[in-house]
Protein backbone atom coordinates (compact mmCIF):
# COMPACT_ATOMS: atom_id res chain seq x y z
CA UNK A 1 0.00 0.00 0.00
CA UNK A 2 1.01 3.73 -0.24
CA UNK A 3 -0.59 5.38 2.33
CA UNK A 4 -0.84 2.88 4.90
CA UNK A 5 1.59 0.43 6.54
CA UNK A 6 1.00 -1.82 9.03
CA UNK A 7 2.58 -3.48 11.87
CA UNK A 8 1.92 -7.16 12.82
CA UNK A 9 -0.33 -7.48 15.37
CA UNK A 10 -2.39 -10.34 17.23
CA UNK A 11 -5.03 -10.03 15.70
CA UNK A 12 -7.92 -10.02 18.93
CA UNK A 13 -10.72 -11.49 17.27
CA UNK A 14 -9.05 -14.48 16.79
CA UNK A 15 -7.96 -14.77 20.20
CA UNK A 16 -11.11 -14.62 21.72
CA UNK A 17 -12.04 -17.80 19.21
CA UNK A 18 -9.43 -19.33 21.23
CA UNK A 19 -7.55 -18.07 24.31
CA UNK A 20 -9.01 -17.89 27.83
CA UNK A 21 -6.42 -19.79 29.07
CA UNK A 22 -5.94 -18.02 32.65
CA UNK A 23 -1.69 -19.32 32.62
CA UNK A 24 -0.57 -15.86 31.83
CA UNK A 25 1.09 -13.28 34.60
CA UNK A 26 -1.39 -10.99 36.72
CA UNK A 27 -1.61 -7.69 36.21
CA UNK A 28 -1.54 -4.92 38.73
CA UNK A 29 -1.11 -1.46 38.25
CA UNK A 30 -0.45 -0.16 41.46
CA UNK A 31 3.32 1.07 41.67
CA UNK A 32 4.71 -0.55 44.23
CA UNK A 33 4.04 -3.96 42.68
CA UNK A 34 5.74 -2.96 38.98
CA UNK A 35 2.99 -2.64 37.53
CA UNK A 36 1.77 -4.50 35.06
CA UNK A 37 -0.88 -3.41 32.15
CA UNK A 38 -1.57 -6.26 30.15
CA UNK A 39 -0.41 -4.58 27.15
CA UNK A 40 3.41 -5.52 28.24
CA UNK A 41 2.57 -9.13 28.82
CA UNK A 42 3.01 -12.31 26.68
CA UNK A 43 0.37 -15.14 26.06
CA UNK A 44 1.76 -18.73 27.56
CA UNK A 45 0.39 -19.97 24.30
CA UNK A 46 1.71 -18.65 22.04
CA UNK A 47 5.35 -18.30 23.96
CA UNK A 48 5.35 -21.85 23.52
CA UNK B 1 -13.68 2.57 17.02
CA UNK B 2 -10.38 3.94 15.69
CA UNK B 3 -7.99 6.12 17.85
CA UNK B 4 -6.14 8.74 15.73
CA UNK B 5 -3.11 10.04 17.13
CA UNK B 6 0.20 12.21 16.28
CA UNK B 7 3.71 11.14 18.10
CA UNK B 8 6.93 11.75 17.63
CA UNK B 9 5.92 12.76 13.96
CA UNK B 10 4.15 9.38 12.85
CA UNK B 11 0.67 9.35 12.38
CA UNK B 12 -0.64 6.34 13.39
CA UNK B 13 -4.78 4.72 13.59
CA UNK B 14 -5.01 2.29 16.31
CA UNK B 15 -7.63 -0.09 15.23
CA UNK B 16 -8.83 -0.39 18.65
CA UNK B 17 -11.19 -3.76 18.72
CA UNK B 18 -8.75 -5.82 16.62
CA UNK B 19 -5.91 -4.24 18.08
CA UNK B 20 -4.51 -2.94 14.60
CA UNK B 21 -1.61 -0.61 14.36
CA UNK B 22 -1.72 1.22 10.84
CA UNK B 23 1.09 4.18 9.85
CA UNK B 24 -0.66 6.56 7.87
CA UNK B 25 0.05 9.38 5.56
CA UNK B 26 -1.94 12.97 5.84
CA UNK B 27 -4.40 12.02 3.58
CA UNK B 28 -5.40 8.68 5.23
CA UNK B 29 -5.47 10.63 8.66
CA UNK B 30 -7.72 12.98 7.20
CA UNK B 31 -10.08 10.44 5.60
CA UNK B 32 -10.61 7.73 8.20
CA UNK B 33 -13.18 9.91 10.64
CA UNK B 34 -14.96 10.78 7.92
CA UNK B 35 -15.38 7.16 6.40
CA UNK B 36 -15.66 5.97 9.92
CA UNK B 37 -18.81 7.55 10.21
CA UNK B 38 -20.13 6.89 6.69
CA UNK B 39 -19.41 3.10 7.87
CA UNK B 40 -21.17 3.41 10.40
CA UNK B 41 -24.50 4.96 9.01
CA UNK B 42 -24.49 1.63 6.62
CA UNK B 43 -23.12 2.82 3.57
CA UNK B 44 -21.65 0.79 0.80
CA UNK B 45 -17.95 0.37 -0.54
CA UNK B 46 -19.08 2.05 -3.92
CA UNK B 47 -21.04 4.98 -1.86
CA UNK B 48 -17.92 5.67 0.04
CA UNK B 49 -15.52 5.38 -2.54
CA UNK B 50 -18.06 7.63 -4.73
CA UNK B 51 -18.71 10.56 -1.85
CA UNK B 52 -15.00 10.58 -0.69
CA UNK B 53 -12.47 9.80 -3.93
CA UNK B 54 -12.49 13.63 -5.29
CA UNK B 55 -12.70 14.78 -9.12
CA UNK B 56 -12.33 12.19 -11.94
CA UNK B 57 -8.52 12.94 -11.95
CA UNK B 58 -8.03 12.70 -8.31
CA UNK B 59 -6.41 9.28 -8.24
CA UNK B 60 -4.67 10.09 -4.87
CA UNK B 61 -7.64 10.18 -3.14
CA UNK B 62 -8.79 7.45 -4.76
CA UNK B 63 -5.99 5.32 -4.23
CA UNK B 64 -6.02 5.82 -0.25
CA UNK B 65 -10.22 5.57 -0.12
CA UNK B 66 -9.55 2.21 -1.60
CA UNK B 67 -6.72 1.28 0.83
CA UNK B 68 -8.98 2.05 3.63
CA UNK B 69 -11.98 -0.23 2.02
CA UNK B 70 -9.28 -2.51 1.86
CA UNK B 71 -8.57 -2.79 5.31
CA UNK B 72 -11.83 -2.34 6.82
CA UNK B 73 -13.04 -5.20 4.52
CA UNK B 74 -9.61 -6.93 5.67
CA UNK B 75 -11.59 -6.83 9.28
CA UNK B 76 -8.20 -4.28 10.39
CA UNK B 77 -9.85 -1.10 10.41
CA UNK B 78 -13.55 -0.06 11.61
CA UNK B 79 -14.01 -3.46 13.52
CA UNK B 80 -16.42 -3.81 16.46
CA UNK B 81 -16.40 -4.71 19.89
CA UNK B 82 -17.94 -7.93 19.68
CA UNK B 83 -16.55 -9.58 23.03
CA UNK B 84 -18.86 -8.72 25.90
CA UNK B 85 -21.19 -11.74 25.80
CA UNK B 86 -17.81 -13.95 25.93
CA UNK B 87 -16.14 -11.79 28.76
CA UNK B 88 -19.40 -12.24 30.34
CA UNK B 89 -19.27 -15.99 30.28
CA UNK B 90 -15.75 -16.03 30.77
CA UNK B 91 -15.80 -14.31 33.90
CA UNK B 92 -18.94 -16.34 34.94
CA UNK B 93 -16.27 -19.48 35.17
CA UNK B 94 -15.53 -20.54 38.98
CA UNK B 95 -12.99 -17.80 40.24
CA UNK B 96 -9.71 -19.77 40.73
CA UNK B 97 -6.59 -18.38 42.40
CA UNK B 98 -3.35 -17.78 40.64
CA UNK B 99 -1.63 -15.39 42.27
CA UNK B 100 -0.50 -14.13 45.94
CA UNK B 101 0.69 -11.57 47.66
CA UNK B 102 2.47 -12.46 50.77
CA UNK B 103 2.85 -10.12 53.61
CA UNK B 104 5.61 -11.79 54.88
CA UNK B 105 6.63 -9.52 57.31
CA UNK B 106 4.40 -6.34 58.15
CA UNK B 107 7.32 -4.06 59.30
CA UNK B 108 9.84 -2.46 57.93
CA UNK B 109 12.90 -0.72 58.44
CA UNK B 110 12.40 2.58 56.39
CA UNK B 111 9.75 4.75 56.61
CA UNK B 112 8.06 6.24 52.95
CA UNK B 113 6.17 8.71 52.87
CA UNK B 114 3.61 7.35 50.30
CA UNK B 115 3.78 3.09 51.20
CA UNK B 116 0.05 2.19 51.67
CA UNK B 117 1.12 0.49 54.69
CA UNK B 118 1.22 4.09 56.29
CA UNK B 119 4.47 4.84 56.80
CA UNK B 120 5.39 1.14 56.73
CA UNK B 121 3.56 0.47 59.80
CA UNK B 122 0.34 -0.73 57.83
CA UNK B 123 -2.92 -1.02 58.66
CA UNK B 124 -3.32 -2.88 62.59
CA UNK B 125 -0.22 -4.15 64.44
CA UNK B 126 3.23 -4.82 63.36
CA UNK B 127 4.18 -8.35 62.53
CA UNK B 128 6.03 -11.46 60.50
CA UNK B 129 4.40 -14.17 59.12
CA UNK B 130 5.39 -17.30 60.38
CA UNK B 131 6.14 -20.55 58.75
CA UNK B 132 2.98 -21.94 59.49
CA UNK B 133 1.18 -19.58 58.08
CA UNK B 134 3.11 -19.04 54.88
CA UNK B 135 2.67 -22.53 54.36
CA UNK B 136 -0.99 -22.81 54.81
CA UNK B 137 -1.45 -19.77 52.31
CA UNK B 138 0.81 -21.89 49.87
CA UNK B 139 -1.79 -24.99 50.75
CA UNK B 140 -4.53 -23.10 50.29
CA UNK B 141 -3.11 -21.83 46.71
CA UNK B 142 -2.50 -24.50 45.28
CA UNK B 143 -6.07 -26.12 46.59
CA UNK B 144 -7.73 -23.35 44.61
CA UNK B 145 -5.82 -23.07 41.78
CA UNK B 146 -8.02 -25.51 39.97
CA UNK B 147 -6.29 -26.66 36.50
CA UNK B 148 -3.54 -23.34 36.52
CA UNK B 149 0.16 -24.34 36.64
CA UNK B 150 2.00 -21.20 37.14
CA UNK B 151 1.26 -20.00 40.25
CA UNK B 152 3.00 -16.71 41.20
CA UNK B 153 3.80 -16.07 44.63
CA UNK B 154 5.31 -12.34 45.60
CA UNK B 155 7.14 -12.08 48.87
CA UNK B 156 6.42 -8.37 49.66
CA UNK B 157 6.41 -6.32 53.00
CA UNK B 158 6.36 -4.31 54.67
CA UNK B 159 10.05 -5.09 54.04
CA UNK B 160 10.36 -9.08 53.25
CA UNK B 161 13.96 -9.14 54.08
CA UNK B 162 13.45 -8.71 57.58
CA UNK B 163 11.48 -12.27 57.87
CA UNK B 164 14.07 -13.82 55.27
CA UNK B 165 14.08 -17.21 56.80
CA UNK B 166 10.76 -17.87 56.48
CA UNK B 167 10.86 -17.09 52.84
CA UNK B 168 13.12 -19.55 52.09
CA UNK B 169 11.50 -21.85 53.85
CA UNK B 170 8.63 -21.35 51.73
CA UNK B 171 10.51 -21.08 48.54
CA UNK B 172 11.45 -24.81 49.76
CA UNK B 173 8.05 -26.03 50.68
CA UNK B 174 6.81 -24.41 47.43
CA UNK B 175 8.80 -26.46 45.50
CA UNK B 176 7.97 -29.60 47.09
CA UNK B 177 4.29 -28.87 46.31
CA UNK B 178 4.83 -27.87 42.65
CA UNK B 179 6.53 -31.91 42.24
CA UNK B 180 3.32 -33.26 44.57
CA UNK B 181 0.79 -31.20 41.99
CA UNK B 182 2.13 -30.61 38.87
CA UNK B 183 2.32 -26.88 39.35
CA UNK B 184 4.94 -24.40 38.90
CA UNK B 185 5.78 -21.61 41.23
CA UNK B 186 6.87 -18.26 40.16
CA UNK B 187 7.98 -16.04 43.02
CA UNK B 188 9.41 -12.96 43.10
CA UNK B 189 11.04 -11.25 45.46
CA UNK B 190 10.25 -7.25 46.34
CA UNK B 191 12.75 -5.61 48.40
CA UNK B 192 13.59 -2.05 49.32
CA UNK B 193 17.32 -3.35 49.05
CA UNK B 194 18.86 -1.85 52.54
CA UNK B 195 19.72 -5.16 53.63
CA UNK B 196 20.34 -7.16 50.05
CA UNK B 197 23.37 -9.38 50.88
CA UNK B 198 25.81 -11.37 48.38
CA UNK B 199 23.95 -14.63 50.21
CA UNK B 200 20.65 -13.61 49.74
CA UNK B 201 20.74 -12.58 46.30
CA UNK B 202 22.76 -15.71 45.44
CA UNK B 203 19.69 -17.41 46.72
CA UNK B 204 17.19 -14.84 44.90
CA UNK B 205 19.53 -15.62 41.90
CA UNK B 206 18.38 -19.61 42.27
CA UNK B 207 14.86 -19.31 43.16
CA UNK B 208 13.05 -16.12 41.83
CA UNK B 209 11.80 -15.56 39.08
CA UNK B 210 11.78 -11.72 39.57
CA UNK B 211 13.38 -9.53 41.37
CA UNK B 212 12.03 -6.12 42.22
CA UNK B 213 14.07 -3.96 43.63
CA UNK B 214 12.74 -0.21 45.06
CA UNK B 215 14.61 3.37 43.97
CA UNK B 216 13.33 6.41 43.31
CA UNK B 217 15.75 7.72 40.92
CA UNK B 218 17.97 10.84 41.96
CA UNK B 219 18.94 10.64 45.39
CA UNK B 220 17.19 13.67 46.15
CA UNK B 221 13.71 12.52 45.12
CA UNK B 222 14.85 8.97 46.72
CA UNK B 223 15.67 10.36 50.35
CA UNK B 224 12.90 12.54 50.40
CA UNK B 225 10.16 10.04 50.23
CA UNK B 226 11.92 6.95 51.01
CA UNK B 227 13.71 7.74 54.65
CA UNK B 228 14.89 5.56 57.64
CA UNK B 229 12.25 5.94 60.54
CA UNK B 230 15.23 8.35 61.83
CA UNK B 231 14.24 10.49 59.11
CA UNK B 232 17.60 9.72 57.27
CA UNK B 233 17.48 9.23 53.58
CA UNK B 234 17.82 5.43 51.78
CA UNK B 235 19.53 6.04 48.67
CA UNK B 236 23.25 5.92 49.75
CA UNK B 237 24.77 2.19 48.66
CA UNK B 238 21.11 1.40 46.94
CA UNK B 239 22.90 2.30 43.29
CA UNK B 240 26.08 0.05 43.48
CA UNK B 241 23.90 -3.04 45.14
CA UNK B 242 21.28 -3.25 42.61
CA UNK B 243 24.17 -2.65 39.87
CA UNK B 244 25.79 -5.96 41.09
CA UNK B 245 22.13 -8.07 41.44
CA UNK B 246 21.13 -6.86 37.68
CA UNK B 247 24.43 -7.84 36.41
CA UNK B 248 24.39 -10.70 38.34
CA UNK B 249 20.86 -11.83 36.47
CA UNK B 250 21.98 -10.70 33.03
CA UNK B 251 20.06 -7.53 33.36
CA UNK B 252 17.44 -9.68 33.04
CA UNK B 253 14.07 -10.85 35.49
CA UNK B 254 14.64 -7.75 37.70
CA UNK B 255 13.91 -4.36 37.88
CA UNK B 256 14.72 -1.02 39.53
CA UNK B 257 11.41 0.60 40.15
CA UNK B 258 10.47 4.21 42.01
CA UNK B 259 7.16 5.61 42.50
CA UNK B 260 6.87 9.36 41.22
CA UNK B 261 5.02 11.87 43.09
CA UNK B 262 3.59 15.16 43.27
CA UNK B 263 7.31 16.29 44.35
CA UNK B 264 8.88 14.88 41.19
CA UNK B 265 6.69 15.48 38.19
CA UNK B 266 9.79 15.73 36.41
CA UNK B 267 10.32 11.41 36.70
CA UNK B 268 11.49 10.93 33.31
CA UNK B 269 15.31 12.65 34.66
CA UNK B 270 14.65 9.39 37.69
CA UNK B 271 14.01 7.27 34.68
CA UNK B 272 17.41 8.43 32.53
CA UNK B 273 19.33 8.56 35.75
CA UNK B 274 18.32 5.10 36.63
CA UNK B 275 19.26 4.38 32.63
CA UNK B 276 22.45 6.05 33.33
CA UNK B 277 23.63 3.91 36.48
CA UNK B 278 23.73 1.06 33.77
CA UNK B 279 20.30 -0.31 34.72
CA UNK B 280 18.39 -1.80 31.39
CA UNK B 281 15.25 -2.78 33.21
CA UNK B 282 13.61 0.37 34.81
CA UNK B 283 9.80 1.00 35.76
CA UNK B 284 8.93 4.29 37.61
CA UNK B 285 5.07 4.91 38.17
CA UNK B 286 2.47 6.87 39.27
CA UNK B 287 2.19 7.00 43.04
CA UNK B 288 -1.62 5.78 44.15
CA UNK B 289 -2.54 7.77 47.20
CA UNK B 290 -5.67 9.70 47.98
CA UNK B 291 -6.14 12.56 46.61
CA UNK B 292 -5.79 14.18 50.43
CA UNK B 293 -1.96 13.53 50.54
CA UNK B 294 0.08 16.14 50.14
CA UNK B 295 2.22 14.10 47.29
CA UNK B 296 -0.74 12.84 45.48
CA UNK B 297 -0.80 13.87 41.56
CA UNK B 298 -3.07 16.55 40.54
CA UNK B 299 -5.16 17.81 38.01
CA UNK B 300 -2.49 20.20 37.61
CA UNK B 301 0.43 17.95 37.38
CA UNK B 302 -1.88 16.68 34.42
CA UNK B 303 0.11 18.29 31.58
CA UNK B 304 3.56 18.36 33.13
CA UNK B 305 3.38 14.77 33.36
CA UNK B 306 1.98 14.13 29.65
CA UNK B 307 4.92 16.26 28.58
CA UNK B 308 7.43 13.92 30.50
CA UNK B 309 6.13 10.59 28.90
CA UNK B 310 7.09 12.00 25.60
CA UNK B 311 10.08 13.05 26.80
CA UNK B 312 10.61 9.74 27.86
CA UNK B 313 9.56 8.34 24.65
CA UNK B 314 11.73 10.28 22.89
CA UNK B 315 15.18 10.08 25.02
CA UNK B 316 14.23 6.39 24.58
CA UNK B 317 14.46 6.05 20.83
CA UNK B 318 17.84 8.24 20.59
CA UNK B 319 19.45 5.88 22.69
CA UNK B 320 18.20 2.61 20.97
CA UNK B 321 19.20 3.83 17.63
CA UNK B 322 22.49 5.29 19.50
CA UNK B 323 22.81 1.58 20.48
CA UNK B 324 22.03 1.93 24.03
CA UNK B 325 18.48 0.52 25.11
CA UNK B 326 16.98 0.18 27.95
CA UNK B 327 13.23 -0.54 28.96
CA UNK B 328 10.74 0.99 30.85
CA UNK B 329 8.27 -0.84 31.59
CA UNK B 330 5.22 0.91 30.92
CA UNK B 331 6.23 1.99 27.28
CA UNK B 332 6.63 -2.13 26.97
CA UNK B 333 3.89 -3.35 25.05
CA UNK B 334 3.45 -7.01 22.78
CA UNK B 335 1.66 -6.46 19.90
CA UNK B 336 2.19 -9.94 18.17
CA UNK B 337 2.33 -11.76 21.16
CA UNK B 338 0.34 -10.25 24.01
CA UNK B 339 -2.52 -11.47 26.14
CA UNK B 340 -5.97 -12.73 24.42
CA UNK B 341 -9.10 -10.35 24.85
CA UNK B 342 -10.40 -12.35 27.69
CA UNK B 343 -7.50 -11.32 29.99
CA UNK B 344 -6.94 -8.19 28.45
CA UNK B 345 -10.67 -7.25 29.27
CA UNK B 346 -11.29 -9.14 32.99
CA UNK B 347 -9.42 -6.95 34.66
CA UNK B 348 -6.64 -7.01 37.50
CA UNK B 349 -7.68 -9.94 39.18
CA UNK B 350 -7.63 -8.66 42.67
CA UNK B 351 -10.21 -10.11 44.79
CA UNK B 352 -10.56 -13.67 43.00
CA UNK B 353 -7.26 -14.23 40.66
CA UNK B 354 -4.65 -12.85 42.58
CA UNK B 355 -5.17 -12.38 46.54
CA UNK B 356 -3.14 -10.73 49.33
CA UNK B 357 -2.30 -12.83 52.87
CA UNK B 358 -1.15 -10.80 56.10
CA UNK B 359 1.08 -12.56 58.51
CA UNK B 360 -1.84 -13.29 60.20
CA UNK B 361 -3.08 -15.53 57.28
CA UNK B 362 -5.95 -13.08 56.44
CA UNK B 363 -7.06 -12.43 52.95
CA UNK B 364 -7.97 -9.35 51.44
CA UNK B 365 -8.71 -8.74 47.64
CA UNK B 366 -4.74 -6.98 47.02
CA UNK B 367 -1.94 -5.26 49.29
CA UNK B 368 -3.55 -2.23 48.46
CA UNK B 369 -6.95 -3.02 50.47
CA UNK B 370 -4.93 -5.24 53.16
CA UNK B 371 -5.95 -4.41 56.87
CA UNK B 372 -9.00 -2.47 55.91
CA UNK B 373 -11.91 -4.20 57.71
CA UNK B 374 -14.62 -3.76 55.07
CA UNK B 375 -12.25 -5.71 52.65
CA UNK B 376 -11.62 -8.59 54.34
CA UNK B 377 -12.23 -11.98 52.48
CA UNK B 378 -11.49 -14.78 54.66
CA UNK B 379 -8.27 -16.27 56.05
CA UNK B 380 -5.69 -18.82 54.19
CA UNK B 381 -7.19 -21.60 57.29
CA UNK B 382 -10.98 -21.16 56.37
CA UNK B 383 -11.08 -19.75 52.72
CA UNK B 384 -13.07 -16.91 51.88
CA UNK B 385 -15.93 -16.11 53.61
CA UNK B 386 -17.00 -12.82 52.35
CA UNK B 387 -18.53 -14.51 49.16
CA UNK B 388 -20.16 -11.22 47.98
CA UNK B 389 -17.51 -9.33 48.00
CA UNK B 390 -15.08 -11.84 46.10
CA UNK B 391 -17.68 -11.85 43.07
CA UNK B 392 -18.36 -7.97 43.82
CA UNK B 393 -14.45 -7.65 42.58
CA UNK B 394 -14.76 -10.65 40.29
CA UNK B 395 -17.75 -8.96 38.22
CA UNK B 396 -15.37 -5.82 38.04
CA UNK B 397 -14.07 -5.72 34.68
CA UNK B 398 -14.02 -3.24 31.60
CA UNK B 399 -17.74 -3.99 30.41
CA UNK B 400 -18.67 -3.03 34.58
CA UNK B 401 -16.74 -0.07 34.47
CA UNK B 402 -19.11 2.92 32.87
CA UNK B 403 -15.84 4.78 31.89
CA UNK B 404 -13.77 2.09 29.71
CA UNK B 405 -16.47 1.10 27.52
CA UNK B 406 -15.60 3.25 25.19
CA UNK B 407 -11.71 4.19 25.94
CA UNK B 408 -9.22 3.41 23.62
CA UNK B 409 -6.62 2.07 26.28
CA UNK B 410 -9.07 -0.50 27.54
CA UNK B 411 -7.59 -3.83 25.45
CA UNK B 412 -4.20 -2.77 26.82
CA UNK B 413 -4.86 -0.86 30.32
CA UNK B 414 -7.77 -3.71 31.35
CA UNK B 415 -9.69 -1.34 33.06
CA UNK B 416 -7.33 0.34 35.75
CA UNK B 417 -6.77 -0.55 39.43
CA UNK B 418 -9.82 -0.75 41.68
CA UNK B 419 -7.55 0.63 44.63
CA UNK B 420 -7.19 3.69 42.73
CA UNK B 421 -11.33 4.04 41.97
CA UNK B 422 -11.96 3.33 45.62
CA UNK B 423 -9.28 6.24 46.30
CA UNK B 424 -10.77 8.77 43.94
CA UNK B 425 -14.37 7.50 43.39
CA UNK B 426 -15.21 5.29 46.59
CA UNK B 427 -16.05 2.46 44.90
CA UNK B 428 -14.13 0.03 42.85
CA UNK B 429 -16.19 0.58 39.76
CA UNK B 430 -15.43 4.18 39.51
CA UNK B 431 -12.81 5.77 37.15
CA UNK B 432 -9.62 7.83 38.30
CA UNK B 433 -9.10 10.31 35.53
CA UNK B 434 -5.39 11.48 36.14
CA UNK B 435 -4.73 7.70 36.16
CA UNK B 436 -6.49 6.95 32.75
CA UNK B 437 -4.69 10.23 31.33
CA UNK B 438 -1.23 8.77 31.86
CA UNK B 439 -2.29 5.27 31.03
CA UNK B 440 -3.75 6.84 27.52
CA UNK B 441 -0.52 8.87 26.93
CA UNK B 442 1.58 5.84 27.77
CA UNK B 443 0.04 3.33 25.45
CA UNK B 444 0.54 6.01 22.50
CA UNK B 445 4.08 6.43 23.45
CA UNK B 446 4.39 2.48 23.76
CA UNK B 447 2.81 1.93 19.97
CA UNK B 448 4.52 4.84 18.51
CA UNK B 449 8.17 3.37 20.29
CA UNK B 450 6.73 0.37 18.28
CA UNK B 451 5.89 2.06 14.99
CA UNK B 452 9.67 3.56 14.93
CA UNK B 453 11.19 0.06 15.58
CA UNK B 454 8.93 -1.09 12.36
CA UNK B 455 9.77 2.06 10.45
CA UNK B 456 13.67 1.88 11.15
CA UNK B 457 14.02 -1.63 10.47
CA UNK B 458 12.03 -0.98 6.84
CA UNK B 459 14.75 1.76 6.52
CA UNK B 460 17.44 -0.48 7.31
CA UNK B 461 16.98 -3.14 5.04
CA UNK B 462 16.15 -0.72 1.68
CA UNK B 463 19.65 0.52 2.57
S1 LIG C 1 -7.54 4.13 30.81
FE1 LIG C 1 -9.17 4.39 32.31
S2 LIG C 1 -11.05 4.42 31.09
FE2 LIG C 1 -9.43 3.52 29.83
S3 LIG C 1 -9.61 1.32 30.13
FE3 LIG C 1 -8.10 2.11 31.61
S4 LIG C 1 -9.25 2.51 33.47
FE4 LIG C 1 -10.73 2.31 31.81
S1 LIG D 1 -6.61 -3.22 42.51
FE1 LIG D 1 -4.85 -2.01 41.84
S2 LIG D 1 -3.25 -2.44 43.32
FE2 LIG D 1 -4.79 -4.04 43.53
S3 LIG D 1 -4.10 -5.71 42.18
FE3 LIG D 1 -5.52 -4.45 41.01
S4 LIG D 1 -4.22 -3.00 39.91
FE4 LIG D 1 -3.01 -3.88 41.60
Amino acid sequence: MKHIKSLNTRDLKKSAKKGGCGECQTSCQSACKTSCTVGNQSCEQLKK
Amino acid sequence: MVHLFENHGYKIALDVDSGSVHIVDDLVYELIPQIEKAVEAGKSDAQIAAEFGGGLMDMERKEAVAEILELKNNGVLFSKDEYEAQVAAFTKREAVVKAMCLHIAHACNLGCKYCFAGEGEYYGPCGLMSEEVGKQALDYLVAHSGTRRNLEVDFFGGEPLLNWDVVKALVRYGRELEKKHDKNFRFTLTTNGTLLTDDILEFANQEMSNLVLSIDGRPEVHDRMRPYHNGKGSHEGLVEKYKKAADSRNQTNYYVRGTYTHFNTDFSEDVLYLADQGFEQISVEPVVAPPTEAYALTEEDLPVLLEQYDKLADEMLKRRRAGKPFNFFHFMIDLEGGPCVYKRLSGCGAGCEYVSVTPWGDIYPCHQFVGQPEFLLGNVKDGIKNTELRDEFHNCNVYSKPACKNCFAKYYCSGGCMANSQHFSGNIYGAYEIGCELQRKRIECAIMLKVAESMDAQEEEEN
